[in-house]
């Protein structure tokens, strides 16, 4: 693994709980079509774990509700739908983030790339 | 591939010891969601990542996410180590001990004497025309000695104590026990593999955590 894709890896997994809140906000989801949702915005999981583990602490942690319903011409899917303490979870997760974005951004954002690449 | 994958997660669960309700949910959801995406062409890889290559290892951390698998802290990990080796180490000990008694109470290393009578008066009660009566010497050697004659002028006292046979079959004892004891813990700790020897207790108990249908 490349140095890019382990840090890339870290700061995923720092943020994916958010990313799986923020997609549901879209409406309810199982997991694959989150998946999918997440892969619209350019954001793959290939290299990286799979969300059912994050699903699953989320729903521990009781920032997800969930509900079986029949998907279209397929089996019964266990759908995700933020509760209100994950909404609220996601908004304080996503005030952290732009935070820390923005810091990180004044350290970061004037390095030139293209002449070390 | 699918349905081998599925296989691999519920044999993990059960021995996780996850509520079979609970692994049918998780089998069916992944399942399900892996069949969606054979039909439209996904490998598993977009559906489970890095995870599709470890169905074990992604049971694992699913369950214990839901808290309903068992999955040992890096502390209790630690603890079951440091357990391991001191019970290694105690049985060592033990071995240690038989191996001295045994030679303590070998032939070449006990206590018997043999030997002239000691000096007694030429007076002494006992002492009759040169031999030595049993009782006397019983009487010199103390109640914690026995006395075995060999001929009449030579005796050996053994010190009831500390018999030499008893000393080996103590030690003999020991030591089958702690050589028992390492081998067998020798051979626990490479069956199960550092991971099940750190097997801990379940996180939480699984609750539901929402409306599910």
């Amino acid at each position: 693994m490349a140095p890019g894709d382990g840090r890339r890896s870290q700061l995923l997994r720092g943020v994916l709980d958010l990313c799986l809140l923020a997609v549901m906000e879209e409406g309810p989801a199982y997991g694959y079509e989150m998946t999918k949702r997440l892969r619209a915005r350019g954001l793959s999981i290939v290299g990286e774990g799979s969300i059912y583990p994050l699903l699953g602490r989320l729903e521990r942690e009781g920032l997800v509700e969930t509900y079986r319903a029949a998907s279209d011409g397929g089996p019964p899917r266990k759908y995700y739908r933020a509760s209100a303490d994950g909404r609220r979870a996601l908004a304080a997760g996503v005030s952290e983030w732009r935070a820390a974005r923005d810091a990180l951004d004044a350290v970061l954002g004037g390095v030139k790339t293209e002449a070390a690449a | 591939m699918n349905s081998g994958f599925v296989e691999e997660c519920r044999r993990e669960w059960e021995r996780l010891g996850v509520p079979s309700p609970v692994a049918n949910e998780m089998a069916a959801e992944v399942a399900a969601d892996l069949e969606e995406a054979a039909a439209e062409g996904a490998t598993a890889d977009e559906v489970l990542g890095s995870d599709a290559s470890d169905p074990r290892s992604f049971a694992a951390s699913w369950a214990a996410e839901r808290g309903v698998g068992r999955r040992s802290t890096s502390s209790e990990r630690v603890a079951s180590r440091a357990f391991g080796l001191a019970a290694v180490l105690a049985l060592s000990a033990i071995a240690v001990c038989g191996a001295v008694l045994i030679i303590v109470g070998s032939p070449s290393g006990s206590r018997p004497l043999v030997g002239p009578p000691p000096p007694l008066p030429h007076n002494a009660p006992g002492r009759v025309q040169g031999v030595w009566v049993t009782p006397i010497v019983q009487l010199v050697a103390g109640p914690k000695r026995d006395i075995l004659a060999v001929d009449q002028r030579e005796f050996l006292v053994v010190d009831k104590t500390d018999s030499g046979v008893h000393t080996r079959t103590v030690g003999l004892v020991l030591l089958i026990v702690g050589l028992a004891g390492i081998f067998l813990s020798t051979l626990f700790s490479l069956w199960v593999g550092p991971s099940r020897w750190s097997r801990g207790r379940p996180l939480i108990e699984d609750r539901p955590t929402g409306p599910t249908n």
